[in-house]
């Protein structure tokens, strides 16, 4: 035993220490260096939301309230959360529900109402929409080889129709009024969806009932909309199907749960401390802040007194050229992509080519991007005659800006199937192009939306090529389609900092910024929705 | 696709024209010509003269060996042999690598799957593989086995293909009731029987195996095996494998390949490892050369 213990003794000392200095010195230089980034930015964010939202008016018995009726009950819910995880997940299901669900009513309000214009969108409603619902509603009830078919003529024949048809049809809009044109178009619609979707996946109420509550509630609730300034009728249908109704539905599900109906005391909790906010600090007399980025903000456009300064025209124009940004490459940028990886040849000369163009692509990706602003004013603004400043110019320059990126990432997300998945496919006897579409595509899906994402990130927060092909710095309505005039979010937020005076470049500067975040981030959460949603594997 | 034309040109000149009008005119020329080789089963692939390159590299150096039907036929030598890219040969998968050429005569039921008209899409179809390591797709078990009848449309009665496939590869016992969990949850060798299953649903003539238990550990390595045996009933399986062992409990017909590409001994199992004609088979298989 003894001797045991000295040779055990003896080996330890033997075998001596190894030096980890340089390691430990190299773990804290790189926490150090994260560190900085993350404190560098939350010490920005947090001086423009201080000056977005004129924080420093509000008197300290503000912020008492303020941590009495939201901070503390909110605290208060998260710490039962952590311990009734359920109730946890309701409260964030509902929350989500209607964070999304403003978000998208947002999003339908600009597209429907600002961009297409009740006629308009009426029109093609009619052409497209009544076709492809009626082939749907059909196909559902009958099995039918032809309707796959249809549903292409309508594709591509509803277009025309409706562009041919664009006077007459969209007279019918202009006298129905935008709350009809909505009832009939999106509200009719959401009934059918929601009365399957209560049907279909949830065991609960009867869908009719559920049909039939979506189509009086919002004749019941106009009266008591209509004493709401800023919600017109038309806002209202709008907001109905994406927000009131999927909202409804789950809260409903939520109560009638009993191990989940806690959880609602969450949002409720939340929704309650912010009224009280809004209305118990002007009882009490206490000054509140007074917020830059507020409704008057986003919805006003822009003014040389500050405090009536608006971005509307410009936080338009950008959503919208965003959106045709991102249509544009990823079509074009996933399309180029799965050419690179799966057809283009890889060796003999035509694959000499195809590494010449794989490396230029990627050379293409560092090139400044006033460059671009020169092509895309020789080539959409004058060759083409896309017009100066127009959303179009400005979309196809930026996707021609951001097209290598998209391209790079979808490449890599490809390249990163594994070959055996395309092996397996193939040596079922798949064609390449049933080899893409049931096993590369849904694999490589969300690596393409992540670069996608940067990507767009990049385009929105771009002015030198938007300077370059003459987007205004201001305007003071919304671009009228798309070869409209438009302004970006950036452009105008740059104009307000040359200004003189301090309200505009600490507050309306400030606000423009938080506007910018608001959108680039909205942007960033339905495409990360998008990617969990493909990477939950089953697909 | 300029790849294979060539390939076909090369296949056509290096032919004999002899042996061609034997092997597509005269069928029962075939089944004589197999008799005399091998039993007297009937022969399913039938390969000629058959050399093959990566580049400048070559990987199979004039094999000619006839595949029985209905029996199987292992593949066994050292790694680098060439057995995997012969196997690769028959299903036509090397076309997929770009600096691939073949030459020779590669014959599936008489018809020459290197000829012009054949498409390997189609080709694949009759004939499944299965690989090394278990590659189900990230999809439900369900969809595994049924993607082989969707992508070639035969959607009827899909429930009863996919049940009867897995119970032929031996898995439904342990599957029937999470049909809708991803096959990547399985174990190593439940996914293998699952690759199986997915081949024999859509029930090819001839099932390629590429070392099919080299990942797997013993216990699953003897299901995998027994399964080989049951599924000889029904197909033609054409099996590589490392292990010596391996092939001479589950083949009939065994090929030997050793470094450089050829094709030394083909046989039946019993003799080539009791009493192989070759000294370096026997020194392969006695363990004194590896």
């Amino acid at each position: 035993m003894a001797t045991g213990t000295e040779r055990q003794g003896t080996d330890r000392a033997a075998f001596g220490g190894v030096s980890r200095l340089r390691g430990v010195v190299f773990r804290y230089v790189t926490f150090a260096a994260s560190l900085f980034g993350i404190l560098s930015l939350a010490v920005l964010l947090g001086y423009v939301f201080w000056d977005a939202f004129g924080l420093e008016t509000a008197a300290p018995a503000w912020y008492a309230t303020m941590v009495v009726t939201v901070v503390l009950p909110v605290a208060g819910f998260l710490l039962y959360a952590r311990r009734n995880p359920l109730a946890g997940r309701t409260a964030l299901e509902l929350a989500a529900t209607a964070t999304g669900g403003v978000l998208s009513g947002f999003a339908l309000v600009v597209v429907l109402e600002v961009i297409a214009g009740p006629g308009l969108w009426f029109a093609y409603f009619l052409a497209m929409g009544v076709p492809l619902g009626a082939l749907y509603l059909y196909g559902r009830r009958v099995e039918a080889s032809w309707t796959g078919l249809a549903v292409l003529g309508v594709l591509v024949a509803g277009p025309v129709v409706g562009t041919a048809l664009l006077g007459p049809l969209s007279r019918i809009g202009g006298f129905l009024g935008g709350p009809g044109v909505y009832y009939l178009s999106v509200i009719a619609p959401t009934a059918l969806v929601a009365r399957h979707v209560v049907d279909e996946y949830l065991d609960g109420p009867n869908g009719n009932y559920v049909a039939l509550a979506t189509l009086v509630a919002p004749i019941l609730a106009a009266p008591a909309i209509d004493t709401v300034a800023v919600l017109s009728r038309s806002v209202w249908l709008l907001f109905f199907p994406t927000l009131v109704v999927p909202f409804s539905i789950v809260a409903g599900r939520n109560l009638a749960t009993p191990g989940r109906r806690v959880g609602v005391a969450g949002p409720l909790a939340f929704a309650l401390g912010v009224g009280l906010l809004a209305v118990v600090p002007d009882l009490l007399g206490v000054a509140g802040p007074s917020p830059w980025f507020d409704w008057q903000y986003v919805t006003s456009a822009p003014s040389q007194t500050a405090e009536q300064a608006g971005l509307y025209p410009a936080i338009i124009g950008s959503i919208f050229m965003i959106v045709l940004v991102a249509l544009l490459t990823l079509v074009l940028g996933v399309g180029a992509a799965l050419y690179l990886e799966e057809y283009a040849p890889s060796s003999g000369p035509a694959g000499a080519v195809t590494q010449f163009i794989r490396i230029n692509i990627s050379n293409l990706a560092g090139v400044p991007s006033v460059v671009y602003g020169i092509l895309g004013l020789a080539v959409f603004a004058n060759t083409l005659q896309f017009g100066f400043g127009t959303v179009a110019t400005a979309a196809f320059t930026l996707s021609l800006l951001i097209l290598p990126i998209v391209i790079i990432s979808a490449r890599e997300a490809i390249r990163s199937v594994p070959d055996s998945l395309r092996e397996a496919s193939y040596g079922m006897g798949a064609t390449r192009w049933q080899t893409i579409k049931n096993v590369i595509m849904p694999r490589a899906i969300p690596g393409i939306l992540t670069g996608t994402i940067l990507a767009l990130g990049r385009a929105i927060g771009e002015t030198a090529p938007l300077i370059m092909i003459g987007v205004a710095t201001t305007k003071f309505s919304p671009p009228s389609g798309l070869f409209g005039k438009m302004t970006a979010m950036p452009m105008q937020v740059f104009t307000w900092s040359s200004y003189p005076s301090e309200a505009f470049q600490h507050g309306v500067v400030a606000a423009g910024v938080v506007t910018l975040l608001v959108v680039l981030l909205t942007m960033n959460s339905v495409a990360i929705l998008l990617r969990n949603e493909f990477e939950r594997g089953d697909y | 696709m300029a790849r294979n034309e060539d390939t076909m040109a090369d296949g056509e000149s290096n032919a004999g024209t002899d042996e061609r009008l034997i092997t597509t005119d005269v069928t029962a020329g075939l089944d004589e010509e197999s008799t005399a080789t091998t039993d007297s089963s009937r022969t399913v692939i039938d390969a000629r003269n058959v050399d093959f390159y990566y580049d400048d590299v070559q990987a199979l150096d004039d094999v000619s060996l006839s595949i029985p039907e209905g029996e199987v036929t292992a593949m066994i030598g050292p790694s680098g042999c060439g057995k995997s890219t012969f196997l690769r040969c028959i299903n036509r998968m090397n076309d997929l690598i770009d600096i691939a050429r073949f030459e020779g005569e590669l014959r599936l039921r008489g018809k020459d799957v290197y000829d012009d008209d054949v498409d390997p899409v189609a080709l694949r179809r009759r004939v499944g593989m299965v690989f090394q390591e278990p590659n189900p797709f990230p999809k439900s078990i369900y969809d595994n086995v049924a993607y082989g009848r969707r992508i070639q449309g035969m959607d009827e009665n899909m429930d009863e293909a996919v049940e009867q496939a897995l119970r032929r590869a031996a898995l439904w016992d342990e599957v029937s009731d999470q049909l809708d969990k991803s096959g990547l949850d399985l174990s190593g060798g439940q996914q293998q029987r699952l690759c199986i299953a997915r081949a024999i649903a859509v029930d090819p003539e001839v099932i390629l195996m590429d070392e099919p238990a080299s990942a797997l550990d013993p216990i699953a390595t003897s299901k995998i095996e027994d399964l080989i045996e049951e599924l000889a009933t029904e197909y033609t399986v054409v099996i590589v494998t490392h292990n010596m062992q391996q092939a001479a409990r589950i083949s009939d017909k065994t090929a030997v390949f050793l470094t450089g590409g050829e094709l030394v001994e083909f046989g039946d199992t019993d003799r080539i490892f009791q009493d192989p004609d070759s000294d370096r088979v026997e020194d392969y298989i006695t363990g004194k050369f590896g």
